[in-house]
C-alpha cells in the first residue's frame, strides 16, 4: 500500500489522519476518508466543522500547516507539491468563494492553464492515443465554447476578466466550466450548488455528472440533499470539529436532512448508551 | 543631405561649455538664428541653479550619481551608410524591418546618437502637405514652421535647469506637421538610439496637428545597456490646434546606463483631443515630466502611462494636467510595478485655473510592488482656483495577493506564470485602452519579459 504503485489494490486519493491549523488554531482534527476511481463522496456537516479547510489542505492553499497525517494521490504523498503540482496530476477544487481577479481574462487564463496541465499529461494523452500539443488560440476558443454551451453559458463570459462582476451563480459556473476544461482525475467541488437557482442546479449538476465516470473520484461539500438528488453519492460522511465523525449511504444524507445534526447527534448518543 | 560637418576638434572633451555649443551649432550648420537662441540658453543654463533636495519636484530625486562633467556634449553626427535595420537590432528592437516599413508606418526616422540614419515619409501623405523628418533637416528646410513653434509655446528654453541644457545642445528628433484637416491613420514613427556610452543626447520631438487634422506619433527611446553612463535628454512638444486630434505614444526602454529627463508639454487648442500613452521600462534612472495644458475650451486630454521598474532602477514620474479653459476634460491613469531593489516617485497635480469652469479633471495612480525591497510613492495633488468643477484623484501601492496566486496555481498555473498573469492583468485595463493590436501587442511582451527578468 505504501510501495506508491497505483495497482489494483491502492486507492485513488487516501486521507489519513489529517491534522491542519491555520495562525497557530487547529481546525482539522484527524480526518480520515478514502475515495476510490468512480465514487462519488459527499461531505456533509455543520457551518465551520472544517469542510472548506479540508478542500484548501488537499488543494495544497500555503496558509494552512499540516501538522500530522498524510494524503496520497495514486500512491504518492502530495503534502511536498505545490498546488500547481497537484492540479498538474489532476487535482481539482472547485471554491466555495470562487476569487476574483481583475485584469485576467477568462479565454487567456484557461488556455494557459490547459496547456500547463496537458503538457504534464503529455504521456497519458499520448497513451489514450490523443495529442498534447497546446491549443492555438482559436483551437482554444471553440472548446471553451463547446464547453460553455454545455453549461449555458454565454460566450461573452470567456473574455470578461475572471470572476470580475460575476453573479453568485455565474460563478459556481464558472467553477465548473474549468473543471470541464482541465479534466481532473479527482476533484473536490465545495458548495458548488449553493446560490444555484433551481434550473442552474440541472445545468450544472448534468455537467458534473458528465464529468464523473469510472476514472475520476469525487468529493461534493454540501448542505442540501437537493443536490444529491442530482449527483448521486456512493457515500456520505458527516464532518464535526474536524473530525468524519459519521459516514453512510445514500440514506444518512435523507436522515440527516429529515432530523437535522441535532438529531443525529442525539441518536449517535442513544445508541452510544444503549 | 547627411550632415558631415567637423566636430572632431572637440570630439573627446567633456563637460558642457559656450564652447561646446558653439561646436554644435557649427556641425549642425545653424542659421544665425538658431545659433543666437543656442548661446541664450547657454546663459540661462548657467544662470540658473542646479535643482535641489528642497525643491518639491525633486525632493526625492537623487542626482548624485550622475557626472554631467566626464559626459561628452555629443555623440557621433554622422549616421550616413548604417543599416537602420542592424541599428534597430543592436538596440534591441525587435521586427526591426517591420517596424520602419512603409506602408504599416506613414513615416519613419531613425536616429542614432545624435545622427539621422533614415528619413521616410509616405508619398500620399507628403503629396497632402505633410511634413515628417528629423529636426535639424526641418529646421534648415522648413524655417518658419518649426521656429514658430520651437521651445516658444510648450516648452521653453527657460523651464528650467534640463531644459535650457537642452535648448542648447539639442541635436536628434524629429518633426512632424500636419496640415490643416489632413487625417493619417498610420504612425509616424520615431526611434531614437545610442550606440556609445559616455555622451550626452539631446532628442527634440516637435508635433504640430493642424486644424482639423488627426495624427498618430509614436516615440521610441533605446539603446543596449553599455559600459559608461549616458545621459539622454529628451524634450517633448506636442500641439494640437483647434479640433484636431493626436494619439502620441512613447516608449522609454534606454540602457540601464542611461540617465534619462524628459519632459513633454501639449498644448490643446479648442475643442482638441490628445489621447498620451507613456511607456518606461528602461533606464537606470528616469525622471519624466509628463503636461498637457488645456488652453481652448472643450478639449479632452487622455493621459495614461505604465512604468516598470527592476533591479536598482529608479523611476520619477510628475504629471500636470493645468485646466486654463472651460469645459475641458483630462483623465489620467498612471500604473506602475516594481520589483527587485527599485523605487518609482509618482506626482501629480491637477490644477484648475479661475474661470476655467465645467472642468471634469480625472488622476489615477496605482502601484504594485512586487517584492519587499521595492518602494513606490505617490503623491497626487490639486489646487483649484475654480468653483464649478469635478476633480477626482486616487492613489494606490499595494502588493500581489497570494490568494490571487493561489488560486491560478489550483488550476496548474506556475507560480511565475500566475504572477506574470496577474501582473499583465493589473496593467490590462490601460493596455485595453490604446486601441492599437501593435502597441497592445509589444505591452504584453515588454510585460511578460520583465516579470520573467
Ligand atoms: N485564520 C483563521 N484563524 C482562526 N480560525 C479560522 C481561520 N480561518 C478559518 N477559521 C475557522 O475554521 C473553522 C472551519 O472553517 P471552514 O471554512 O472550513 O468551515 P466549513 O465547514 O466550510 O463551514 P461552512 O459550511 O460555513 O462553509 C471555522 O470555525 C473558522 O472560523
Ligand atoms: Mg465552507
Amino acid at each position: 500500500m505504501s510501495d506508491g504503485n497505483s495497482n489494483g489494490t491502492t486507492p485513488m486519493f487516501e486521507i489519513e489522519n489529517l491534522h491542519a491549523e491555520i495562525d497557530g488554531k487547529e481546525i482539522l482534527k484527524g480526518v480520515d476518508l478514502t475515495v476510490n476511481q468512480g465514487e462519488i463522496h459527499a461531505l456533509m456537516g455543520p457551518n465551520g466543522s472544517g469542510k472548506s479547510t479540508l478542500a484548501y489542505v488537499v488543494a495544497g492553499d500555503p496558509r494552512y500547516e499540516v501538522t500530522e497525517g498524510s494524503i496520497r494521490f495514486q500512491g504518492e504523498d502530495i503534502l511536498e507539491w505545490s498546488p500547481d503540482e497537484r492540479a498538474r496530476k489532476g487535482l481539482f477544487l472547485a471554491f466555495q468563494y470562487p476569487t476574483v481577479i481583475p485584469g485576467v481574462s477568462m479565454a487567456n487564463f484557461l488556455r494557459l492553464a490547459v496547456t500547463n496541465v496537458r503538457t504534464a499529461r503529455a504521456e497519458e494523452i499520448a497513451a489514450e492515443g490523443g495529442s498534447a500539443q497546446p491549443f492555438t488560440p482559436r483551437e482554444f476558443r471553440r472548446l471553451m465554447r463547446e464547453k460553455m454551451a454545455l453549461l449555458k453559458m454565454d460566450d461573452a463570459f470567456a473574455t470578461r476578466y475572471l470572476n470580475e462582476g460575476f453573479s453568485g451563480g455565474e460563478k459556481k459556473r464558472a467553477e465548473i466550466l474549468q473543471m470541464a476544461l482541465l479534466e481532473p482525475k479527482m476533484a473536490v467541488l465545495d458548495e458548488t450548488d449553493s446560490g444555484l437557482d433551481i434550473d442552474a442546479l440541472k445545468v450544472v449538476s448534468e455537467g458534473v455528472n458528465n464529468l464523473s465516470g469510472p476514472k475520476v473520484g469525487m468529493l461534493l461539500i454540501t448542505h442540501y440533499q437537493r443536490l444529491l438528488n442530482f449527483i448521486k453519492p456512493d457515500f456520505v460522511h458527516i464532518m464535526h470539529d474536524g473530525r468524519i465523525v459519521e459516514s453512510g449511504g445514500p440514506e444518512l444524507a435523507h436522515e440527516l436532512e429529515a432530523k437535522g445534526y441535532e438529531g443525529l447527534r442525539a441518536r449517535t448518543a442513544e445508541a452510544a448508551a444503549s | 543631405m547627411s550632415i558631415t560637418a567637423d566636430i572632431s576638434e572637440t570630439a573627446t572633451a567633456t563637460g558642457f561649455s559656450r564652447e561646446g555649443v558653439e561646436a554644435v551649432s557649427r556641425a549642425r550648420l545653424d542659421t544665425g538664428a538658431a545659433r543666437d537662441a543656442r548661446l541664450r540658453a547657454w546663459e540661462l543654463y548657467e544662470s540658473l541653479p542646479m535643482p535641489q533636495r528642497t525643491d518639491e519636484e525633486w525632493r526625492r530625486t537623487d542626482l548624485r550619481g550622475l557626472k554631467l562633467d566626464r559626459l561628452r556634449p555629443y555623440a557621433a553626427l554622422d549616421g550616413s551608410g548604417v543599416s537602420p535595420v542592424r541599428a534597430l537590432e543592436a538596440a534591441g528592437v525587435e521586427d526591426a524591418a517591420a517596424q520602419i516599413a512603409l506602408g504599416p508606418n506613414a513615416g519613419v526616422v531613425v536616429q542614432r546618437d545624435a545622427g539621422t540614419i533614415l528619413a521616410t515619409l509616405d508619398p500620399d501623405a507628403a503629396a497632402q502637405g505633410v511634413i515628417f523628418t528629423d529636426l535639424a533637416t526641418a529646421y534648415r528646410e522648413h524655417p518658419e514652421l518649426v521656429e514658430r513653434w520651437f521651445m516658444t509655446q510648450a516648452v521653453p528654453a527657460s523651464f528650467g535647469k534640463f531644459e535650457a541644457l537642452h535648448a542648447a545642445f539639442w541635436q536628434g528628433g524629429s518633426f512632424l506637421y500636419v496640415p490643416k484637416g489632413v487625417t493619417i491613420e498610420a504612425p509616424f514613427r520615431a526611434f531614437s538610439l545610442i550606440s556609445e556610452p559616455g555622451a550626452a543626447i539631446f532628442s527634440h520631438t516637435l508635433a504640430v496637428v493642424e486644424e482639423g487634422a488627426q495624427a498618430f506619433m509614436a516615440d521610441a527611446f533605446r539603446s543596449p545597456s553599455l559600459e559608461g553612463q549616458s545621459f539622454a535628454s529628451a524634450v517633448v512638444e506636442l500641439i494640437v490646434e483647434p479640433d484636431a486630434k493626436l494619439r502620441y505614444v512613447q516608449v522609454q526602454d534606454w540602457g540601464r546606463n542611461v540617465w534619462n529627463f524628459m519632459t513633454e508639454r501639449a498644448t490643446l487648442a479648442q475643442d482638441a483631443t490628445l489621447n498620451s500613452l507613456h511607456v518606461a521600462l528602461g533606464s537606470k534612472f528616469s525622471k519624466a515630466s509628463i503636461g498637457s495644458h488645456l488652453r481652448g475650451k472643450n478639449t479632452l486630454a487622455e493621459m495614461l502611462g505604465i512604468y516598470f521598474a527592476d533591479g536598482d532602477q529608479f523611476f520619477d514620474h510628475h504629471t500636470w494636467q493645468l485646466h486654463e479653459s472651460p469645459y475641458g476634460t483630462s483623465d489620467l491613469e498612471f500604473k506602475g510595478a516594481l520589483k527587485g531593489n527599485a523605487r518609482s516617485v509618482y506626482s501629480g497635480l491637477i490644477k484648475v485655473f479661475e474661470g476655467a469652469q465645467k472642468t471634469d479633471a480625472y488622476q489615477q495612480n496605482r502601484n504594485l510592488v512586487l517584492s519587499r525591497t521595492a518602494r513606490a510613492d505617490s503623491i497626487p495633488n490639486l489646487e483649484i482656483a475654480a468653483n464649478d468643477v469635478r476633480c477626482t484623484h486616487g492613489a494606490t501601492v499595494s502588493q500581489v495577493e497570494e490568494e490571487h496566486l493561489f488560486y491560478l496555481q489550483t488550476r496548474g498555473v506556475p507560480r511565475s506564470e500566475a504572477q506574470n498573469l496577474i501582473v499583465e492583468g493589473f496593467f490590462r485595463p490601460i493596455i485595453d485602452r490604446v486601441p492599437v493590436e501593435e502597441v497592445q501587442e509589444f505591452l504584453r511582451t515588454a510585460i511578460a519579459r520583465k516579470v520573467g527578468i
